[in-house]
């Protein structure tokens, strides 16, 4: 494929209802602020790509309107759909249509505008026959997940609330950020309602209405539109079955996640994930997801995930910052939020994160998780 | 943009279940029969391919992520899959990109929808809910008044999309005359119930590679036009125009008029062919739809894959047909298009 890059991002603020726009609006806000940001007007955009579950609004083919908003009238245009992926695959899918070279500027923008519908309702549209009586919408599959991975002595609870805190706290550097909970405790996290054993309320991320968008260049165009782009070095999918019978222990396995990373690793010559990268966006729906991803994605051995942020390896100032943004702990429009994956780990690389930016950001990690166990792998490079 | 210069794509496998108005069988069901007759077709078997687009839309499924329920039998599992929530052409062309990307060697490419399902027109909750959705526009209402603007300049129109909806009903099998679809009930006037091509459940499949393959993939376009009828001129498919040019660019076409043994429209309704041949600019003398198109069963979201699975079929058929190009669309009065060309190697 030929080189390609992000070159420019750009996010709405994320909040628990944005009844001040339209989704098509939303979406309009993350596209002019990507556009800025790549110093580019719409006119240079030769194509898009939107990412969204539709069933979260209650609606169908939402790009047939939304379209409009993400400056794609009168362009060739698609919608990915890929749950929780759906962000990280809409940002790949943009990846390799500019890599075929039909294309030389492409948007991608993902949205989510859950105030507008009933998320869990949407969640719960699973297999009428088997799971939806059983285990739909994200708490109950993450609760028995989390159950078994607690119960293998993978990870303790004050464990999982340091990553809630070093999640919130991050945020409150982060402009865009939903939750802004810059004086989080762990007392606090502690007590917070349990929800579904173990899982207690400040474990979970929020519901967010809200948009991020990246524009995606050819080598041939990505240094007139930033001096310093992110270069795609790599990318992964890997999904997997659906029933969480056949899934047993599936945070403790995260086989997707372990492949997946394996292989953009191979592709981006990476050996040691701590030591080369040098900041993840991971796709953390929950604070024990963050602890066993650190386990797939090899940045410990099994069952040490915990120790490693208990030693502040994966803090702001750590030997690898995750999640500078505050992540999806902090901010989750489902359809957006495997973008700001994306977006984060590209605004780090273009050293223009403000307050959360880390110190040097040569190689960064972005990862998406959705569905059942799905996972997306992408790491942005400072070279092509 | 310039215009690129793409390598052409082989199409190693196609393979369908349906189109059957009421098919009894689960989704996954339906699917496997349509990938393993593709699988079958390119003489491949699922470690064969590299990676999966599939194609469906949740709320006609009433399942989130509806490519959930087909992961397992388009061996998705542990794989890379790509799920386009649109028209199956779209898919295609997709695939097309991360063959061009050289991301994989062999694609498949999967579309399905089962209509019957469903109690009644789910269109309407894919409609501007502040705007039209409320008037109750509906892509069948839109189709309607499309149909009416046509009939303003043309008052023959009518008479002949009846002669046409009725030539292409017997063309696929149900033989029906002009006075029948004439008779037929009003669902959006002036289109009536017998001008409409019958939604149907089904499932599309193609193998499509970096190899060889006695049909080949040689453009591709798409386009999105402003999504209210009130923002656009209801008389042409200006999309399909875009679509066709950037297809054209890439297949190196410079007359079409000439250039196609046959073409395969996706048009759900007869007047919708008369704007497609204008858009696309294919000559008077191309055979259009020659086993009668959509009228066969139209399965939503499968419509433009299928399109693509007939044209591949004809190339082999009949390699001296040469190039055959292969529609789709999607949205209200045509606001979505997507077309690719199919070559005899």
């Amino acid at each position: 494929m030929r080189s390609v890059a992000v070159v420019g991002t750009g996010q709405t603020k994320h909040a628990r209802r944005r009844d001040d726009v339209s989704q098509a609006e939303l979406v309009r806000e993350a596209a002019d602020a990507a556009l800025a940001d790549a110093d580019m007007c719409a006119e240079d955009i030769e194509a898009v790509l939107i990412g969204n579950m539709e069933l979260f609004e209650g609606r169908g083919l939402p790009e047939l309107w939304v379209g409009g908003g993400a400056y794609g009238t009168g362009k060739p245009v698609m919608k990915v759909a890929t749950g929780g992926t759906s962000g990280t695959s809409t940002a790949i899918a943009a990846f390799h249509q500019v890599g075929s070279g039909l294309f030389d500027r492409v948007l991608a923008v993902g949205f989510e505008k859950h105030s507008e519908g009933h998320t869990q309702t949407g969640m719960a549209l699973t297999d009428p026959f088997w799971d939806r009586a059983v285990a739909s919408g994200a708490l109950g599959n993450f609760a028995l997940s989390v159950s078994q991975y607690v119960a293998a002595g993978h990870a303790t609870e004050d464990q999982a609330a340091l990553v809630a805190v070093k999640a919130r706290r991050n945020a409150a550097r982060n402009p865009h950020a939903h939750l802004q909970m810059p004086d989080l405790t762990v007392d606090e996290v502690l007590a917070s309602k349990m929800l579904a054993h173990p899982l207690r309320m400040l474990d979970m991320c929020p519901q967010s209405d809200g948009a991020a968008a990246i524009i995606v260049a050819s080598d041939a165009v990505a240094r007139e539109h930033n001096p310093r782009p992110a270069w795609v070095k790599a990318t992964a999918t890997r999904h997997d079955q659906c029933y969480i019978g056949d899934l047993d222990r599936r945070l403790l396995s995260m086989r997707t996640l372990r492949d997946a990373s394996a292989h953009a690793y191979t592709q981006a010559g990476i050996t040691d994930p701590v030591r080369d990268l040098d900041v993840a966006e991971i796709y953390e729906p929950c604070t024990y997801a963050e602890l066993a991803w650190y386990e797939a994605l090899g940045f410990c051995e099994a069952g040490e995930a915990g120790r490693l942020v208990e030693k502040g390896v994966t803090s702001m100032t750590g030997a690898l910052p995750v999640n500078p943004s505050g992540g999806v702990l902090s901010t989750n429009p489902v359809g957006a939020s495997g973008v700001i994956r994306v977006a984060e780990a590209a605004c780090q690389i273009h050293g223009r994160a403000g307050q959360r930016q880390v110190e040097r950001a040569d190689l960064a990690l972005a990862t998406g998780y959705g569905v059942y166990a799905w996972a997306d792998v992408v790491v942005l490079g400072s070279e092509p | 943009m310039s215009t690129p210069d793409l390598a052409p794509l082989g199409v190693a496998g196609v393979g369908r279940s349906g189109p059957r108005i009421s098919d009894p069988r689960s989704i996954p069901e339906i699917v496997l029969e349509a990938v393993e007759s593709a699988l079958a077709d390119a003489t491949c078997g699922y470690d064969d391919v590299d990676a999966v687009v599939t194609a469906s839309v949740d709320l006609f499924d009433g399942l989130t992520a509806s490519n959930i329920a087909v992961t397992e039998v388009v061996g998705a599992v542990m794989r890379p899959e790509t799920r386009i929530a649109g028209d199956g052409l779209l898919a295609a062309i997709h695939a097309a990109c991360q063959l061009w990307a050289g991301a994989y060697e062999t694609v498949l490419v999967v579309a399905h929808s089962k209509p019957s399902m469903a109690p009644a027109d789910l269109t309407p909750w894919a409609m501007d809910p502040i705007h039209l959705q409320p008037l109750g526009a509906s892509f069948t209402a839109c189709a309607g008044l499309q149909a009416r603007v046509l009939t303003l300049d043309d008052p023959d129109a009518e008479g002949r999309w009846a002669e046409r909806a009725a030539r292409l009903s017997t063309l696929a099998g149900r033989p029906t005359s002009p006075a029948e679809v004439s008779a037929s009930s009003v669902v959006a006037s002036p289109l009536r119930e017998r001008m409409r091509a019958p939604l149907a459940d089904g499932a599309y499949a193609a193998v499509l590679s970096r190899g060889e393959a006695s049909v080949l993939l040689r453009g591709a376009g798409h386009d999105l036009c402003a999504h209210s009828p009130g923002d656009r001129d209801l008389r042409h498919w200006d999309g399909l125009t875009r679509a066709a040019g950037r297809a054209y660019a890439v297949a190196g076409i410079d007359d079409p008029a000439d250039a196609f043994g046959c073409v395969e429209p996706a048009c759900l309704y007869p007047h919708e062919e008369d704007l497609f041949t204008a858009a696309t600019g294919t000559g008077p003398d191309t055979p259009v739809s020659p086993t009668g198109g959509l009228f066969g069963g139209a399965v939503p979201v499968g419509a433009g894959l299928s399109r693509l699975v007939e044209a591949t079929r004809a190339l082999r058929a009949e390699p001296s047909l040469r190039r055959v190009l292969a529609h789709g669309t999607w949205g209200p009065a045509g606001q979505g298009q997507a077309l690719t060309i199919l070559e005899a190697a």
